[in-house]
């Protein structure tokens, strides 16, 4: 049977990378991983096998998760300008990815982020979020693809620098 | 038949798919341009803050052994206290009386006082 210490070593950057993207910020995400743990150190963990333990974790990140969002659409934070003008472009990838998640619906968004970001399986994300892993496959991929439209900018951008690291360079020569 | 963005999308989640259909796919050079966006997409969407270190969530020390090493403190103090009150000799309050007296005479220099 899985112990909260050990629940924390294996998942807690799992669980933290989803928070990040899910809510879109690192403080909260801090703060809603150790929630996690708290609710996981107050229950008693029922008996199940490793992968039932990963998807029982995410689906408490994911109510936790929807909490809060729905506490913040009660209480909106301001952003000042200062923070939104002063943007490298690395953070300005981050905004934007950001933005393209919190404009999935809640459910597409959770399933994708627990494939692409956590690297979870299909079954493990079926029994988190109350899917089929047929639903789960359809709509990673449909999220995928609407992704792709979203980000074409950032994606194309990311490619490029991709190829310049590793030194690949193509030469075209004319007849 | 798998569709050509359903065959990548289970190529690059370690999906079942024929190895026909993905070859059929990525000679298309539409196929070839999606799987290396998904892979540029799948590099985008990493998180790039820190994760929380591993001390963020410490298993809740017992506080029992504390209180009861506490409480082990207090009644060893108390008893010897009152153990040390009980044998304690009580203190004479008259002294014994003289072995030998001494007269006290002034002192008077050998010229005498001027």
């Amino acid at each position: 049977m899985a112990d909260p210490a050990w629940l924390f070593a294996a998942h807690h950057q799992g669980l933290f990378k989803y928070f990040c993207r899910a809510v879109g910020r690192a403080e909260a995400a801090r703060d809603l991983t150790q929630e996690v743990f708290l609710r996981v150190s107050r229950t008693q963990i029922p008996p199940m096998v490793n992968g039932d333990a990963t998807a029982w974790l995410f689906r408490i990140a994911r109510n936790l998760a929807v909490d809060y969002h729905r506490s913040r659409s009660r209480r909106p934070e301001h952003v000042g300008p200062v923070e939104e003008v002063m943007q490298s472009a690395s953070q300005d990838v981050d905004v934007a990815v950001n933005q393209a998640l919190a404009s999935l619906p809640a459910l597409d968004r959770d399933v994708f982020l627990m494939r692409e970001v956590v690297g979870l399986g299909y079954q493990e994300i079926a029994v988190a979020c109350d899917l089929t892993p047929d639903g789960v496959r359809s709509r990673i991929h449909r999220t995928r693809l609407q992704l792709r439209e979203q980000l074409a900018a950032p994606i194309s951008t990311s490619r490029t620098t991709a190829m310049s690291r590793s030194g690949k360079t193509t030469t075209r020569i004319e007849p | 038949m798998r569709s050509t963005h359903e065959v990548i999308s289970a190529f690059l989640d370690d999906d079942t798919f024929d190895p026909q259909e993905l070859t059929n796919a990525l000679s298309d050079p539409a196929g070839r341009a999606l799987l290396i966006d998904l892979m540029a997409l799948r590099r985008i969407v990493q998180p790039r803050a820190a994760a929380p270190t591993l001390d963020l969530v410490k298993p809740a020390r017992p506080v029992w052994p504390l209180l009861a090493a506490a409480a082990a403190v207090v009644v060893a103090l108390a008893s010897g206290y009152l153990v040390g009150q009980r044998r304690s000799v009580p203190l004479l309050s008259d002294a014994p009386p003289a072995t030998k007296v001494v007269q006290a005479v002034p002192f008077v220099p050998a010229g005498g006082m001027r």
